[in-house]
């Protein structure tokens, strides 16, 4: 398919799809010509916007049924209507006040819309952190942001099916407010989703289909560490932890007075080997040998059946956070360790302590300057 | 001259972070999400296709509840059913010269794919007079035999 048709493809995807057999009379009165008329003095130039009135016209009950049953929660939402909301974005009230001011205003999916970005927020941070609890913060926030943010919202709308079915109008960018775009636009329906398993059930069944479509999802996580200077970072590190300093040491080579070396590097504290790396440089090498070693330890990883939740202590019954009555599950917080090294922010002092809490384990009462 | 750290990585911006789909891995979207059924009410090659539509249209719905079913007229024209996917593409059968079981297969058909292009995965084969020269590879003669 050429770059035309993909084009035409995807921007006939993001057109509000109006089904013909909900609607009384098609071609709807507006779009039909008039003749010309007898008796007017003035000719009223006739103008009709195809796109504007799909708009308009409310998605076919039968579309917006079967897309609950596709994503799984027709038990849980009891009519179609509310599926209507939650696909309907708040800028189609301005359609809306401009087209049909006399009609009543249809439910619109904001509230619904900003309720579930905070619960799918605090799904996948509870998650991320219990997950890896070495992950520096800046890596955990954009973890989140990859498992819950807008293009994965966005994307996910679009896997579900919900671009046909999603009531919206593009708004320009201003001054004081950025542009409104259809990614924007269909990315307020799975939030609205959450929400709804929220209000319909509880805050469990919410984490559940949390779960079930956003953080099952793939996220790279080694792509989102960078080190500006991963020696210095590990050998800092390993000072926190109380273990000798790290020596590299060459473990194989071939090739070196050629054109293609290959050095393999091992990075080791003592006796046991912190990390692994190749390259066409003796430099080169030991960089990766110290990158693999940071990234051992913050990519450590709970297994999934040992992962414990804090939401986990909400009661596990029917209504929101307040009402429900059930059984509550236990919850262990893992132990605190020091902030993740910052090596790049030496204090002012310029000293390098370890940090306070591997102090008090060690159960020092002076500490040395 | 003093020491110059080199310039930072690429930042990542978090808007544009995404996470990759990994559909079956734990929840299963369907792909097919409508189907239309078109017929002539008069012409005998919609027989079989009205048949179908009377009898056990309601089995299948009722069976694909995540499917819109629509059935339009289209008077003196052969029957057709058209499948719509989640990736935007459309799949028509022609229903003239089937039975009703055909048809029922040909919906099952529909519903049952993903929309994606069928992708030719078989290609000629060598036929050759010689025999080959490195032999037949085996997977029973390798060092490590595959383990499941």
């Amino acid at each position: 398919m050429g770059h035309v048709q993909k084009r035409l493809a995807s921007t006939a995807a993001k057109l509000a799809s109006v089904s013909v057999s909900t609607l009384k009379q098609f071609p709807p009165k507006e779009a039909v010509v008039p003749k010309a008329p007898k008796t007017s003095p003035s000719k009223q130039p006739h103008f009709f916007h195809a796109e504007t009135w799909a708009s308009l016209q409310p998605p076919a009950p039968a579309a917006l049924t079967a897309f609950a049953h596709r994503i799984g929660l027709a038990s849980i939402i009891p009519s179609p209507d509310i599926i209507q909301q939650a696909c309907t974005h708040p800028s189609i009230l301005t359609l809306h006040e401009q087209f049909r001011p006399s009609e009543t205003k249809p439910a619109v999916n904001g509230n619904l819309e900003t309720l579930g970005n905070s619960l799918l927020g605090l799904f996948a941070t509870e998650y991320v952190n219990s997950s890896y609890p070495h992950l520096p913060t800046r890596v955990m926030k954009a973890a989140v942001s990859a498992y819950v943010g807008p293009t994965t919202c966005a994307n996910i709308a679009r896997e579900m099916g919900a671009s046909p079915l999603v009531r919206w109008h593009r708004l320009p960018n201003t001054p004081t407010r950025r542009a409104l775009l259809h990614s924007d636009a269909i990315a307020s329906v799975p939030r609205a989703l959450t929400a709804l398993v929220y209000q319909h059930r509880s805050l469990l069944s919410a984490r559940k289909f949390a779960h079930k479509f956003f953080l099952s999802r793939e996220v790279d996580l080694r792509n989102m560490i960078k080190f500006r200077d991963p020696k210095k970072a590990l050998a800092e590190t390993v000072a926190k932890y109380g273990r000798e300093r790290p020596i590299s040491r060459l473990l194989k080579e071939t090739g070196r007075m050629s054109n293609s070396p290959v050095f393999i590097v091992g990075i080791y504290s003592g006796g046991d080997k912190l990390g692994e790396g190749f390259g066409s440089s003796l430099k080169m090498a030991e960089f990766r040998a110290a990158e693999d070693s940071l990234l051992r330890l913050y990519l450590t990883r709970t297994p999934p059946h040992l992962v414990q939740l804090p939401t986990s202590t909400f009661p596990d019954g029917f209504g929101d956070i307040f009402t429900a009555k059930g059984p509550e599950a236990e919850y262990v917080p893992g132990d605190m360790g020091d902030s993740e090294v910052l090596f790049a922010s030496a204090d002012r002092t310029g000293l390098r302590l370890p940090g306070a809490r591997s102090r008090a384990s060690e159960d020092e009462s002076t500490v040395e300057l | 001259m003093p020491f110059r750290l080199p310039p930072p990585t690429r930042p990542l911006l978090r808007a544009q972070l995404r996470s990759r789909p990994a559909n079956g891995h734990v929840a299963f979207i369907p792909q097919c999400r409508k189907l239309v059924f078109e017929f002539c009410n008069r012409w005998p090659s919609s027989a079989n296709t009205r048949t179908f539509l009377t009898n056990h249209l309601e089995e299948f719905a009722r069976a694909n509840p995540h499917v819109e079913i629509v059935v339009k007229q289209r008077t003196q024209k052969e029957p057709i059913v058209r499948g719509f996917y989640l990736n935007d593409r459309d799949k028509v059968i022609a229903l003239n010269g089937f039975e009703v079981t055909g048809i029922a297969k040909k919906v099952q058909l529909l519903l049952d794919s993903s929309g994606a292009k069928i992708k030719p995965l078989k290609r000629r084969t060598v036929e050759s007079t010689t025999e080959a020269a490195r032999g037949i590879w085996s997977g029973l003669h390798v060092e490590e035999p595959f383990k499941i």
